[in-house]
């Protein structure tokens, strides 16, 4: 059940030949499998393709009409080994990751799938997550194509090219035999469109046109074939492919008058480019340009012939390619310098080395490159100044000025995130053991290294918190403490991490979060799901029954874990009692506390419409929200520095007397009670109420609210006269 | 129709959950409707976890025969020609990245604020200054249409979205019909407020929102006359004190009357006075007036009769009923989360048996294993007796260990106000005053660096206003007490240096 469901889009996938397709980018791309007769796809989610899977998952349907096999994979090396059907049968498979961090999990996979070959077309789908936006490490995937003789598409940013480049892609595998890259950046994935659709193919094999089992000894990886299939990448695959690229004419030459000029461009930029070149009065809004563009749809490998043809006869050639080193540049510049061609080739001598090409930084280079126009005068709409002025009009006092006023806005966790209480425990934890050196991982709770937890010191992968403890854990005051959450336990954290632990008699305690879901990728299902999920999921919920799911608790009792507790997040007490024995024990081996809450966003779009059909049905139902007393909140906040919670804020101090600002839950509170049992736990103060609204009550009930009312009402009224005299 | 030759660029930045998405598919439903492209994208990242989403919008009219337009991805800086921000201080954030050019955008936002974790952590106010970033937007943006739209959504029971969408179309910045908006908003859920909301801010764009920044002008007290016989003793003492100070004053007067006596009040003022006499009546006598303030406010010290009284106060069970959206005659149950510890008792004991209570050891653990977490239904009317009953025990106040702790503190505080160096000095301290927060820890710590703070300013020959408040500031800076005591030891060194 991921965060956003695609059920209503997914309809459009059925689109047949000559219809308009409306949507996103992923969308498009999923379309454009269909279109090519794709037998089987995977993949494993993560920003900027999450919702490829998402919609992949929603589109089960269709997949199996028409006989596409699918799988939500353990991680991107599952996927990328799923690739292996492709090597020996004409089978088109894609799999699809976020890049660069799923590309290195997937890296021996896909290692071993480029030296064996491809019989039928492979794609690899990665979201390049570069640039403003991503949310992990900046690298490039364009290395890893290299050094592994993979070709790497990298299509012009509008759904037509993206859709038809998908279908091209498997022809390329096929035509050099080679696994291809297919590069969606993190705005082309969630960029709106249109193209004409084209009817689905059914894969020619499927489960009811099974192949025919067959070996190939020379694709396995083995030596002596490995060897030769090192030669065969260079003699028969590359020129397969520079030919295949050529013919097919997959790069684009858009021609301009200013031919003494020349702009080479990956596909991915090609928009940003024509907008500068718009800018400065050298392109119209359809993309009619006065300086000459070779557009590389395919950014791996480069086409010699094409660009040697591009370059002569040209002055100067602009090579726009984002991110370090340029390799594309050094490549240009051994094909031109080999083929003699004496183009002077600016690069990165005049654009950024690291980051994005936005549009400021593409009108800029662009610029720069034009003014260096030698023989032909170019008119410019803004001149360099002018251009450099546009970064911010904004004078320097008031810039420093509006810094001093602008809160940052770092992503925390949700409203009521099962998660908060356990990081309110163990900052309370420290408070009382001193400083704690923590191994944290990748998920929602790598938000506890911001405000207001700041609790973690590093992040070294996915589920690879325990591993990167065990180098630290010998130099430590305390024991070493890991936190790990479901997806990465899955993911990796079972195996790099436990079962490793547990052989190399590791004594610190590992966290491992179990909320129901891979909820930060946008709560896509995992092995420990339970539908109806029912792990705790407030303060108040019982201790859960559950069945049929792959148990996180056996598994880690399977790698050996003798040391292992189950707590809920919400009982903070509990929680703190449990972590403290933890640190404290002397039992040795690996101690594992289960934290579990069940992810709240999945939990709330899961009981809401539950809800509400309850209550229309005249059950009886209590509707918690917490609620602060601004007459004894005295404003100090510390309730905010152990929470976070983004429903518990601040507003104006009601107080004529008071200043600061109180502390105030709105109306977004989903009662998970956090609030009241940090007032408890940590003996904050007793401003804090929970406000059950009863819905349906019985007719008992009723009475008794009636009585109390009325009693309460008459000590009011005695209160009010007397407080009458006390006026002044 | 002739081509334009260049698209409406529009930049939207909304926070995570506030429904920019949903936003963004209207206007290209919009579009569509009207025939025109809308090309949009979006970076999400983790931002659907509070951070902050943006949302990026090129429209182009459709033309026959023409190829497909070239549109770009990145909003550029001098490029945009509509911004939209569904809180103010993101209207700034997209001024300091350079996306609101004086010459052509026009920037529409909401004027209320979404409170940041480094404002909200502050153990103090760590609020950013809206009237600035309003003034700033207003300075930089070539048209600004805001208004608050939270307030006005709210009111119609619906989301940032639907508002944003009417303040959009009102502004009248696309070249699209205020009925396509409508119709394609009529189609959602929640349509007929949504379809409110957006007439509403639809109409207080069309007039431009608020042409321009004015802060309400502050209302100006004046002391009333006197309707109670206590009135007509204590007002007159009020009325003696400056002008400046009345209002503060009468708050105090009403306060500790209700915190305590009429006696209590009439000390009060007495101790006001002294001050006045002091006070130069620069920054409109802001010594006594802060003096005032937060002696009032450590004079109804929150003992426990406090708590109790301010738990069965009038005025809160229909405070909670609104806050919480009970409807007439729905059933609350409210659930107080209290934590008394022995302390909070034995202050509550007359000096000697709280001082035994505290001192014996078994005592306090006797009694503290009778006391610790509680959660009470203050709903029912066992509850609200029992709070009663601890709320009359303030007539026994002022012979309490509790009371006589607080007012060592006080005088402590008190004289160091009087006996200051200078009266910048003085105004530094009474200030501190601000640090006495907090229950149970929270307020030990509060109390204890204030004292630390006292202290140094007792020993030192020379003491500066300037170290007060940096010293104030960092016992402010939350439970990490590493700041404080770092400075409060380099000052003392420096001290016996200097000696």
């Amino acid at each position: 059940m991921a965060e956003r469901s695609f059920a209503e889009e997914v309809k459009k996938l059925r689109a047949g030949a000559g219809d308009i397709f409306e949507g996103e980018g992923i969308l498009a791309i999923t379309k454009a499998l269909l279109q090519s007769g794709v037998s089987y796809v995977g993949g494993y989610q993560g920003s900027p393709i999450s919702h490829l899977m998402d919609v992949l998952n929603d589109a089960q349907e269709i997949l199996g009409e028409l006989g596409v096999h699918f799988e939500a994979n353990g991680s991107e090396a599952t996927a990328a080994a799923m690739l292996s059907a492709s090597i020996n049968y004409p089978l088109r498979g894609a799999v699809t990751w976020k890049s660069t961090v799923g590309t290195n999990v997937a890296s021996d996979a896909l290692s071993n799938l480029a030296s064996a070959g491809v019989t039928g077309g492979a794609l690899v789908i990665v979201g390049e997550d570069y640039g403003e936006g991503s949310s992990i490490m900046q690298e490039r995937s364009y290395a890893f194509a290299m050094k592994a003789q993979m070709w790497l598409m990298d299509p012009r940013p509008n759904l037509t090219s993206i859709t038809e480049m998908v279908e091209r892609g498997f022809e390329l595998s096929e035509a050099s035999n080679t696994p291809v890259f297919y590069m969606m950046r993190i705005r082309g994935c969630h960029v709106t469109g249109e193209f004409v659709a084209k009817d689905n193919v059914a894969p020619a094999f499927s489960h009811e046109t099974p192949v025919t089992p067959r070996r190939q000894p020379e694709k396995i990886i083995l030596p002596p074939f490995v060897y030769e299939q090192e030669r065969e990448k260079i003699s028969q695959r590359l020129p397969a492919a520079i030919n295949f690229i050529r013919e097919q004419g997959l790069n684009e030459h858009f021609p301009g008058r200013y031919e003494s000029l020349g702009i080479i461009t990956c596909g991915g930029s090609y928009n940003t480019v024509i907008r500068a070149l718009q800018r400065q009065g050298l392109a119209d809004v359809y993309g009619n340009a006065d300086v000459p563009i070779y557009c590389m749809n395919v950014a791996y490998p480069l086409v010699p012939d094409e660009l040697v043809e591009f370059c002569v006869g040209k002055e100067q050639v602009l090579v726009l390619e984002e991110g370090q080193p340029e390799y594309i540049e050094q490549g240009i510049q051994t094909i031109l310098r080999r083929r003699d061609v004496q183009t002077r080739v600016f690069g990165k001598d005049i654009m950024p080395m690291a980051g994005e090409y936005t549009g400021q930084v593409m009108l800029e280079g662009v610029t720069r490159f034009l003014l260096a126009a030698k023989s032909e005068e170019i008119p410019l709409a803004l001149n360099l100044d002018s251009v450099l002025a546009l970064q911010t009009p904004v004078s320097d006092e008031d810039i420093a000025a509006l810094m001093e006023n602008l809160p940052p806005r770092p992503a925390g966790l949700c409203t009521g995130c099962p998660e908060r209480p356990l990081f309110s425990a163990i900052k309370q934890l420290q408070e009382e053991m001193g400083p704690f050196h923590i191994s944290s991982d990748i998920g929602c709770h790598s938000f506890a290294t911001a405000a207001p937890f700041n609790l973690g010191n590093t992040i070294m992968g996915y589920g690879l918190s325990l591993a990167s403890s065990s180098g630290m854990r010998h130099a430590l005051p305390h024991k070493a403490i890991s936190i790990m959450g479901d997806g990465g336990f899955w993911h990796n954290g079972l195996t790099s991490g436990v079962t490793s632990a547990v052989f190399n008699g590791h004594d610190g305690l590992l966290v491992i979060i179990d909320n129901g879901y891979s909820a930060a990728t946008g709560g896509q299902d995992i092995p420990s799901l339970v539908e109806p999920n029912l792990i705790a999921s407030t303060i108040d919920s019982p201790r859960p029954q559950r069945e049929q799911w792959q148990s996180i608790e056996d598994a880690c009792r399977g790698a050996g874990v003798e040391w292992l507790q189950t707590v809920s997040t919400y009982n903070i007490e509990a929680m703190k009692r449990t972590l403290r024995e933890a640190l404290t024990t002397n039992t040795p081996g690996l101690k594992v506390v289960i934290a579990e809450g069940e992810c709240m966003l999945n939990r709330q779009r899961r009981v809401k419409p539950l809800l509400k059909q309850a209550i229309d049905t005249g059950q009886r139902i209590d509707k918690s929200r917490f609620y602060i007393d601004a007459e004894t909140c005295t404003g100090d906040h510390g309730c905010i520095r152990l929470s976070g919670c983004p429903s518990l804020t601040i507003k104006d101090n009601p107080d004529p007397l008071r200043v600061d600002p109180v502390s105030y839950v709105d109306n977004s509170c989903v009662g998970c009670g956090v609030c009241g049992t940090n007032a408890h736990s940590a003996v904050l103060c007793p401003s804090f109420s929970q406000i059950d609204l009863v819905f349906n009550p019985s007719r008992l009930e009723q009475l008794t609210h009636r009585v109390r009312t009325g009693i309460r009402q008459w000590w009011r009224n005695r209160d009010l006269r007397s407080k009458a005299l006390a006026q002044l | 129709m002739t081509t334009p030759l260049k698209t409406i660029n529009m930049l939207v930045a909304a926070l995570g959950g506030e429904g920019g998405g949903v936003l963004t598919n209207w206007l290209i439903e919009v579009a569509k409707r009207s025939g025109w492209r809308c090309q949009s994208t979006s970076l999400a990242g983790v931002a659907q976890r509070t951070g902050a989403t943006i949302y990026y919008l090129e429209f182009i009219p459709r033309a026959v025969n023409q190829p497909e337009p070239v549109m770009s991805l990145f909003p550029a800086q001098g490029d945009i020609d509509i911004a939209v921000t569904s809180e103010i201080a993101e209207a700034g954030r997209m001024i300091s990245r350079g996306f609101i050019s004086p010459q052509r955008t026009t920037l529409i936002s909401s004027n209320h604020r979404v409170y940041g974790i480094t404002e909200k952590s502050d153990a103090a106010d760590g609020t950013a200054d809206t009237g600035f970033i309003i003034e700033l937007s207003a300075r930089y943006a070539a048209r600004f249409v805001h208004f608050d739209l939270l307030e006005l959504v709210q009111r119609h029971g619906t989301v940032i979205s639907a508002g944003l969408l009417g303040a959009i179309a009102g502004a009248g910045v696309l070249p699209f019909q205020r009925d396509t908006f409508a119709e394609v908003l009529a189609e959602g859920k929640g349509a007929a407020a949504n379809r409110a909301a957006f007439d509403e801010s639809f109409d207080r764009a069309k007039l431009g929102g608020v042409a321009v920044h004015d802060p309400a002008p502050a209302a100006t007290f004046c002391l009333p006359e006197a309707t109670t016989p206590l009135g007509t003793r204590l007002l007159p003492v009020i009325a003696a004190l400056p002008e400046d100070v009345h209002e503060v004053a009468y708050q105090a007067v009403l306060r500790l009357i209700d915190y305590q006596d009429e006696a209590y009040a009439a000390e009060f003022l007495q101790r006001v006075a002294k001050v006045a006499a002091m006070d130069s009546g620069h920054d409109g006598h802001g010594l006594t007036r802060e003096t005032a303030r937060w002696l009032a406010l450590w004079m109804a010290f929150e003992d426990i009769p406090r708590v109790a009284q301010l738990k069965c106060r009038p005025a809160r069970e229909a405070e909670i009923r609104a806050e919480v959206r009970a409807v007439p005659g729905q059933c609350i149950q409210v659930t107080e989360f209290f934590h008394p510890r022995v302390e909070e008792v034995a202050a509550l004991l007359p000096k000697k048996w709280g001082q035994g209570l505290l001192n014996s050891n078994l005592c306090s653990k006797l009694l503290g294993s009778m006391l610790g977490a509680r959660k009470l239904r203050t709903d029912k009317v066992l509850t609200q007796w029992t709070l009663r009953r601890l709320a009359s025990l303030k007539g026994g106040r002022r012979k309490s260990l509790g009371y006589s702790q607080e007012w060592t503190m006080i005088e402590r505080w008190f004289s160091a106000v009087l006996t200051a160096q200078s009266l910048d000095v003085a105004r530094a301290i009474a200030d501190c005053g601000g640090m006495i927060k907090g229950y149970g820890a929270t307020r030990h710590r509060t109390t204890s660096r204030l004292m630390v703070i006292l202290e140094s300013v007792e020993v030192q020959e020379v003491v500066t206003a300037d170290f007060i408040r940096l010293a104030q500031k960092a016992a402010m800076s939350g439970e990490d007490s590493a700041a404080f005591d770092d400075l409060i030891q380099s000052e003392s060194a420096l001290m016996e240096h200097t000696v």
